[in-house]
């Protein structure tokens, strides 16, 4: 390869006391797609912040084809070549895909009055295309699209600008599906094909032997290796054991004893959802935990939320220790003992600019109160600190809002509230999307000590998360059930029936 | 609840705002000095028991992210409705229960509408209030109610005192610290918040958002009507267009208090509208005419509300920096000493 198309050295940042980034050195040459790993916390996002322009660096230097650059604002990046698809891309979702991508550069004059031009925006439209053929129709509405079709229209947004050179894609994975996540990668090589060089977030350390031509990896704020993914493939060093700077092992936790299960918790009986899920049944034992694996459209979700009472169940039956119930909103599931950890924290779990002590108890305000009106806050405050040391909350900031923390904290602060509600049967959707390593291997670990005295079910589109941490696993497949045929899903068994609904019914 | 720290910064934050306060009040007192004096100070209090009560109502909308536009039609369709009935010869405090009632059922109309149907909060309370507006006048067409209101006892919430306080004040204060109780003391208070910062996580907690919504409205209305009662005891009369004036004070006190205090609150709204009402009642008294009071209110919150922005702050560290670039380091006295 030629000269490298960016190059940073001894790059430091400093927030407060918290030294952030310390003598960065990082390298991208054209044309390759270089995966950035590193646990939450390790420094990547505030690098790729300084890369464009969103922060600026305290010292060290950044070239750009040899050039020393400076960025004070996002524009600054863009014009030097370097474009940004953020994690969670800002869409309007009224607006077709090709207006989203020209949005607010539909026409090269800085007028307010300035009248669009249809033909011309669509013959650029056509020149995107023709270099990079996505198969998807850019005339609907985003708020139409798939989470692939939506992150495709992000990156074409990015890169529409004149010049770009580099891409940096944050984490575009977290949301899709495996058969989205080919389409997200098919994409990525048209754009290195044509000479446009990817800096890639990821969590999924497997991503980056499908995908990437090398890696850099961050830990303490620090670039602590820079390999091809040839070199790591011949030498088999373990991607895990470089983020964590020791060896991690598994990280997940042993399985249940099977003479260890106890008793039948909750049981769904051909359970249907008009649109959701067909005829599901299962049962749900203290003591172990039951994976439900399958993809977006599945109907997993809409189950999981069927089971606590957001979208109530058109038949079938559902029993809580035996005894037939009807939830019909989420108070009656809690009520009944069921707790939900939803698959969209940021939504459905927390109130975001608020901190530990408002989040945790609020799906348990009774015993808040003890039972009565007037909070205990003594009481409370001692009981939510014991919980989050439980789960090992980073940092142990009780007063810090939500908002304040990484995706892998985030959720620790949903488990903690999961666990003050004292549930005995627990639902996690998609538990470990956006969270790292080490605390994926915390928040199973957790799960685990839960199923010794709840029911705990993992439902989730991430195949060997179902298959690594529950002791018996089901698929679903556009919401009908796939059961193994000997008993247990391998985890390759349990992949295809997950994708093409294979397996005995 | 808790920590040390975080008690400190609220009470910084407390010290400011009672600064402000005497600093308007030196302001005031120094260009007017009847501003000081036992009968101006009284009418701020009896002022602020109206404003007040009607900014505690609409703390309770604001904390569940919503707005309520109908406060005038209610406080002017309540006004009549009680001035009819005191006209009509029932005793006072039925005629208290009565207008409290009837608050509760428009404020349950906009509430339900807007929580279990789904209908815009702004364009349901506008409308809520006009139609109030308009009933305001199908007692007497128009013309003002006064029979009765003399021998009813009603000018006696005016005119009472208490331990040398109004018993208008006394009325505020209980109300207040009964709504601080309950917002910032038990569950219910908890599960309003959780409605307002995240509507689906407080349902996937199984807190009832949508009758917390409701009740909020409710307890406007309720409060409103509370509010107008006030100012027909210190008018003495019932007229179409009592509360037209409680809409823009209390939207001023709730929004500048939340500002200053960094978040709506109980206390907040209690120290926003104590600011506001000085003002109103300080630029009067130096002679400002009555119809630009809206505007003055207005434009105090704007002010306001922007100079304890995030945004304002920042500029405002800004400036430090370039007065003080750095922290004062003291300088070393010993040194010369030794």
């Amino acid at each position: 390869m030629g000269a490298p198309v960016l190059t940073a050295s001894d790059v430091c940042k400093r927030f407060g006391p918290v030294q952030a980034l310390r003598n960065v050195d990082f390298r991208l040459e054209p044309g390759e797609v270089h995966a950035l790993l590193g646990i939450n916390g390790a420094g990547k996002s505030t690098f790729i912040k300084i890369l464009s322009g969103a922060l600026q660096k305290d010292s060290g230097t950044i070239r750009i084809g040899g050039e020393d650059v400076h960025f004070r604002a996002p524009e600054d990046a863009i014009r030097a070549g370097i474009a940004t698809v953020q994690q969670h891309p800002e869409l309007v979702p009224d607006m077709s895909g090709l207006d989203n991508i020209f949005l607010g550069r539909e026409t090269a004059s800085r007028s307010l009055m300035g009248r669009i031009d249809r033909e011309a925006l669509e013959a650029r439209a056509d020149a995107l295309l023709a270099r990079f053929a996505v198969p998807i129709d850019l005339s609907q509405e985003v708020g139409q699209m798939s989470a692939v079709e939506r992150e495709a229209v992000a990156i074409l947004q990015a890169i529409a600008v004149d010049g770009i050179r580099v891409l940096i894609l944050d984490e575009p994975t977290s949301t899709l599906t495996d058969v989205e996540r080919e389409d997200l990668f098919a994409l990525m090589n048209q754009l290195r094909a044509q000479g446009i060089a990817i800096i890639y977030i990821t969590h999924q350390l497997e991503e980056v032997f499908a995908i990437a031509d090398s890696f850099s990896v961050f830990r303490g704020g620090a670039c602590i290796a820079r390999m091809s993914v040839e070199e790591a493939r011949s030498s088999g060093v373990s991607l895990a054991d470089l983020m964590l700077g020791e060896a991690v092992g598994d990280i997940f936790p042993p399985k249940a004893d099977p003479d260890a299960r106890g008793d039948v918790f909750l049981e769904v009986r051909d359970l249907s959802l008009t649109h959701g899920f067909e005829n599901v049944s299962f049962t749900a034992h203290r003591g172990e935990i039951l994976g439900l694996f399958g993809l977006v459209g599945s109907g997993c979700d809409e189950l999981a939320k069927s089971i606590f009472g957001v979208d109530p169940p058109d038949q079938g039956e559902i029993r809580i220790h035996g005894k037939p119930v009807s939830l019909r909103k989420p108070r009656e599931a809690l009520d009944a003992g069921i707790f939900l950890v939803p698959g969209d924290r940021r939504t459905e779990g927390l109130a975001l600019s608020r901190h530990s002590l408002f989040n945790v108890p609020m799906a348990n305000l009774r015993r808040a109160a003890g039972g009565r009106w007037g909070l205990k806050s003594r009481q409370l405050r001692t009981d939510i600190q014991r919980l989050t040391d439980q789960v090992a909350l980073h940092p142990p900031h009780l007063n810090t809002p939500a908002s304040g923390f990484s995706g892998g904290n985030q959720q620790k602060i949903v488990l903690a509230k999961g666990l003050y509600s004292e549930a005995d049967i627990y639902i996690f959707v998609e538990p470990t999307v956006g969270v790292d390593i080490g605390a994926r291997a915390k928040i199973y670990g957790l799960m685990r000590e839960l199923s010794e005295r709840a029911a705990v079910i993992v439902v989730s589109s991430d195949c060997d998360e179902v298959h690594g941490v529950a002791d018996r696993t089901i698929a679903l497949h556009k919401g009908r059930q796939v059961e193994p045929e000997s008993g247990v899903f391998s985890r390759d068994d349990l992949l295809m029936a997950g994708i093409m609904g294979e397996g005995s019914l | 609840m808790r920590t040390w720290k975080d008690r400190m910064r609220h009470s910084t934050r407390g010290l400011g705002f009672v600064a402000l306060v005497l600093i308007v009040a030196a302001i005031f007192g120094v260009l007017e000095p009847r501003f000081l004096s036992y009968v101006s100070l009284n009418g701020i209090a009896r002022h602020m028991a109206a404003n007040g009560l009607a900014a505690l109502g609409l703390t309770f909308v604001v904390i569940v992210r919503k707005f309520d536009l109908s406060i005038a039609g209610v406080a002017a369709f309540c006004a009549m409705s009680m001035g009819a009935l005191i006209a009509a010869g029932w005793p006072l405090w039925s005629v208290i229960l009565a207008g409290l009632a009837l608050g509760a059922v428009i404020g349950g109309i906009s509430g339900i509408a807007i929580s279990r149907f789904g209908l815009p909060d702004i364009v349901t309370t506008i409308a809520v209030g006009s139609i109030g507006t308009g009933l305001a006048f199908i007692y007497t067409g128009g013309r003002s109610i006064f029979q009765n209101f003399f021998t009813s006892g009603i000018t006696d919430l005016n005119d009472a005192k208490l331990m040398g306080l109004g018993v208008s004040m006394w009325l505020l204060v209980a109300i207040y610290a009964l709504a601080w109780f309950v917002l910032s003391r038990t569950r219910t208070g908890l599960a309003f918040y959780a409605t307002g910062e995240n509507p689906m996580a407080a349902h996937f907690s199984g807190i009832a958002t949508r009758r917390f919504v409701a009740l909020a409205y409710v307890l406007c209305a309720m409060c409103t009507v509370l509010a107008v009662l006030l100012i027909l005891a210190e008018s003495g009369t019932a007229e179409t267009n009592k509360g037209a004036n409680l809409m823009m004070p209390a939207y001023a006190g709730v929004f500048l208090g939340a500002a200053i205090m960094g978040g709506t609150s109980v206390i907040a709204s209690f120290g926003g509208i104590l600011l506001i009402t000085m003002l109103l009642d300080g630029f009067a008294l130096m002679g400002l005419p009555y119809y630009y009071s809206d505007g003055v209110v207005s434009l105090i919150l704007l002010i306001g509300v922007l100079a304890f922005s995030d945004g304002a702050r920042g500029t405002l560290q800004a400036l430090r920096f370039l007065f003080w670039p750095q922290k004062s380091t003291k300088p070393t006295a010993k040194g010369s000493d030794a």
